[in-house]
């Protein structure tokens, strides 16, 4: 999923990022940070400073891991969801229980809950939420959201609800199927999708929409809640927000409140200023916690040049979990064909000075593999040996020596341009430059990862981000690195570095035969060690968040549900 | 009888001992130049502006000699000397003997090498920028007011037209493909060199147009003067009548122009490179510097006010230099 620009490092991030994904749960990696008052106080307003405006609050268009892992606990629930806590277990939501497979994982059935309604009380039905799945697939109209249900159904053809023909509306019913009293839905996919309940908690794309309400384009900003609030006036302001007040359809009986959503304040008021200063000026706002601000969350993070703020009192109100989103620099694999000047590059790298130029331990942990450790994946044998991460000058230049190229080794590195990533990028030189490389520094304004995955463009290395889509590998290195859905004549996809090993790409098939999670999970720590082998990417760093709360929020927790950010299903204020 | 060699000398002789018997009672008279440079000397203002201009003159030659030989190094990192916010550690922004004005925070860079190098930099673009600008302004403002006619309608109107593009939007929407056809077409080393032929084109490129205006409302006086009707009765060809009678008249509201739209270049860079189109990392340029610097106001304010103070007191000095040459050369001019 997406993450929103800030600043520095993983502002590049958002910008042009055809997909960046982003994690619904996660492993035992991160800690959960509780905070504040531990009695729940129901009622009163919470105010919300976000930083951005939202590009859709359509559910099959959300992408940003914000909004997701908010809507999920106050608009729009799902099949299942995940719990309020760092567990990767799905709960039941709307369905009565987790899912039921069968086929080896190809035919997936949920059964929905009596009682649950929409904001105008009508029931949800299956026909809702077969509605909900078929709109992903009019990707012409319904854009910007999550799309991997085509992917496991591409068999249909089917071009989504406004313009498919009578044939292929029937064949798609038959496929995502309902039953005759209209509570059951069944999804017959095409190939085993082994953790699909994680997709469908993460993901909005099999989550209900009534038919009657949708009007297309027009429907980006309505919405018609099924959660404990509702939108004021029914329509989202894309860049002033809205006020949510409380949905009274909704029934807490339907619901596990402890664990999906607490639903505290009688009203959430969102305050959203979209300018480029605006996340720092929020923070100023949280530390100087004036009456108007302590009853507020941000969206946006601590910028790195605020830290010496955040001392005394401040620093109760400030917590610093790591995010599920991981950095990673990719070799360009049509031009540093040499696997010695690839693993030299890994070997030389200055990894602790790079984490202390984007601005210290508050603002990133040095990684050793790619994927998050939210998802409770081991390091990656090739990255975990370099344990001291500063940097080996003279064994990257034995592996030079060994590859027998002329020294220095011209590269040239590419990334998105922000102040932060300059210099950040400026010790990489440093390091690289000191073991026999001469790199020139290409910083890119626009367009970032469209202009790195062409196959021709110049590049030796580039630097990149990621965040799992839900908490499995499978929504890691596949999407990253498997030349085949990614490489064409004009773009390598998301895989920059056109990567196409077809070692890697037989792993990538038999995980996703898999039936069951932990098999499939061993695969791809298989994978990821021929990634290793190969270099195909060199890990930089874990993002951190840091986030500031006023003084009268109470629960202020991150969990790996909540993707890092603040679990606004259990932050209350006090009166 | 004496030889001609003899009588030359004895007039010179002759000459050399009035002068020196005499020196009170003489009438010098002064050329024009010289009154002015006269009037400037006598402005202490002026004359300060002057000298801060020669010394950041001075200093942008410099620099690449002391980058060179090590005295200045705006590229090596000192990130030993910074805390766990990664801000400079000590007081005034790790201010220290060897930093004298202390260190880059996130990687410990010297800021006085990296301002130093950048005033470099950006006056070497904005300089270059400035002469492409008065170029172009001075030929077609001369054109466009010795020709008159068709030629000063389509200038009249290319001036308009240029005043109103949408200058710094297109200035970043189009940097990544005019930077591509830069390096690629005309064959400009790319990365760095083509950002900077870039930021000096469209600069030169959109700022002539007020020279010309200027230009051309003098040439409209001069034109109609008794030598430029001279010349033309003798057949003198245009391009004679444009370079050679007119524009050496020309020169003081050129000079003026110079001091004064040069300033507005290197802010324009500055401003430039905060965008992001200008010479790109880690070669520092003032805008870049002033860019990064802008977040630490608060937390870290001498590596703020470095690069900010500096390009004020490169803009002002400017600015005062342009106002005391005008004054000088154009007593009349009110002000």
């Amino acid at each position: 999923m997406k993450l929103r620009r800030t600043f520095a490092a993983t502002a590049a991030a958002a910008l042009g990022a055809t997909i960046l994904a982003a994690c619904g749960g996660g492993g035992g990696g991160t800690d959960t940070n509780s905070s504040g008052d531990t009695e729940s106080a129901k009622g009163g307003t919470l105010t919300v400073l976000q930083h951005f405006p939202f590009e859709s609050t359509d559910p099959q268009r959300i992408y940003y891991g914000v909004e997701l892992s908010w809507f999920r606990r106050l608009l729009y629930r799902g099949l299942v969801a995940f719990p309020m806590d760092d567990s990767n277990e799905v709960v039941p939501d709307l369905a009565t229980d987790t899912g039921t497979s069968s086929e080896g994982g190809k035919v997936w059935s949920f059964t929905l809950k009596d009682g649950v309604k929409w904001e105008d009380g009508s029931d949800i039905t299956c026909e809702d939420v077969q509605y909900g799945t078929s709109r992903v697939f009019a990707n012409d109209l319904i854009i910007g959201g999550p799309n991997y249900t085509l992917s496991y159904l591409s068999s249909l053809d089917y071009p989504g609800p406004y313009k498919a023909t009578a044939k292929q509306q029937a064949a798609f019913d038959k496929a995502v199927s309902c039953s005759s009293d209209n509570k059951t839905i069944t999804f017959h996919f095409d190939k085993p999708w082994a953790d699909f309940p994680l997709a469908a908690a993460s993901l909005m794309m099999t989550d209900p929409y009534k038919k009657s309400f949708d009007q297309g384009d027009k429907s980006k900003f309505k919405v018609l809640s099924n959660g404990p609030y509702k939108v004021e006036g029914g329509t989202w302001s894309k860049n002033k927000g809205a006020t949510l007040v409380r949905n009274d359809e909704y029934d807490p009986s339907t619901d596990e409140p402890d664990k999906l959503r607490l639903a505290l304040p009688d009203t959430i008021d969102y305050q959203i200023d979209p300018s480029d200063t605006a996340g720092e000026l929020f923070n100023d706002r949280l530390i100087a916690n004036a009456p108007a601000d302590q009853t507020a969350i941000t969206t946006a993070r601590v910028a790195p040049s605020q830290f010496p703020k955040i001392t005394g009192s401040v620093e109760d109100r400030y917590q610093n979990p790591e995010s599920p989103y991981n950095d990673y620099l990719v070799p360009n694999f049509n031009r540093l064909k040499d696997v010695n000047v690839r693993q030299a590059l890994a070997a030389a790298l200055p990894l602790n000075d790079y984490v202390k130029a984007l601005g210290g331990d508050r603002s990133a942990t040095a990684s050793e593999t790619i994927v998050n450790p939210a998802l409770d994946f081991p390091d990656n044998p090739a990255f975990a040996d370099d344990a001291d991460n500063d940097g080996d000058p003279d064994a990257a230049k034995a592996l030079l020596e060994k590859a027998g190229v002329q020294t220095p080794y011209p590269i040239k590195l590419g990334y998105s341009k922000s102040p932060t990533m300059d210099k950040a990028m400026a010790v990489i030189k440093e390091g690289w430059d000191k073991a026999g490389f001469d790199v020139t520094l290409a910083p890119l304004t626009d367009t970032y990862y469209d202009v790195i995955s062409k196959p021709d463009d110049d590049y030796d290395v580039t630097w990149a981000g990621w965040g799992a889509d839900w908490p499995s590998a499978m929504t890691v290195l596949p999407p990253l690195f498997d030349g085949r859905p990614n490489i064409s004549s004009t773009t390598c996809g998301n895989d920059y570095g056109c990567y196409d090993s077809d070692a890697f790409n037989k792993l990538v098939d038999q995980a996703a035969e898999a039936t069951d999670v932990d098999e499939q999970k061993s695969i791809l720590e298989d994978a990821d060690k021929q990634l290793g082998e190969d270099v195909a990417y060199i890990p930089l760093e874990i993002t951190k968040f840091n986030w500031l709360y006023g003084s009268k929020v109470t629960g202020f927790t991150t969990t790996a549900a909540s993707s890092s950010y603040p679990e606004i299903g259990l932050i209350g204020v006090q009166q | 009888m004496t030889s001609p060699a003899n009588e030359v000398d004895e007039i010179a002789t002759d000459e050399a001992t009035h002068h020196s018997t005499g020196p009170s009672t003489a009438v010098v008279s002064k050329s024009p130049t010289r009154i002015a440079m006269e009037r400037f000397r006598k402005d202490k203002l002026s004359m300060t502006a002057f000298s801060i201009v020669v010394f950041f003159f001075v200093a942008a030659v410099l620099a690449p000699i002391l980058v060179k030989t090590g005295v200045l190094d705006p590229f090596g990192t000192n990130q030993d000397l910074l805390n766990e916010f990664s801000l400079p550690s000590g007081k005034w922004g790790g201010m220290s003997s060897s930093h004298p004005l202390g260190l880059e925070p996130g990687v410990g860079r010297d800021a006085l090498s990296r301002v130093w190098y950048g005033i470099t930099f950006s006056l070497a673009m904005s300089i270059s920028a400035t002469i492409i600008a008065i170029v172009l302004g001075v030929v077609l403002g001369i054109v466009s007011g010795a020709s008159g006619g068709w030629a000063d309608t389509i200038i009249g109107r290319l001036i308009d037209l240029t005043l109103s593009f949408p200058q710094t939007l297109m200035l970043l929407a189009l940097s990544s493909v005019l930077v591509t056809f830069i390096s690629d077409k005309l064959h400009v080393p790319s990365g760095n060199p083509s950002q900077a032929v870039y930021v000096v084109a469209i600069l030169g490129l959109f700022g002539w147009t007020g020279i010309a205006r200027l230009v051309r409302g003098q040439v409209l006086s001069l034109r109609e003067a008794e030598f430029v009707q001279a010349a033309n009765l003798m057949g003198a060809s245009r391009a004679r009548i444009y370079f050679k009678e007119i524009l050496p008249n020309l020169w003081a509201p050129i000079l003026v122009s110079f001091t004064l739209i040069m300033p507005t270049f290197v802010s324009a860079e500055a401003a430039l490179g905060y965008l992001g189109v200008s010479i790109g990392p880690p070669t520092p340029t003032l805008g870049t510097v002033l860019n990064d610097s802008l977040s630490y106001a608060d937390t870290d304010p001498l590596y703020f006010f470095v690069p900010a103070v500096t390009i004020m007191v490169i803009v002002v000095s400017f600015n005062l230099l342009g106002d005391g040459l005008r004054d000088a050369l154009d007593p009349k001019g009110n002000r």
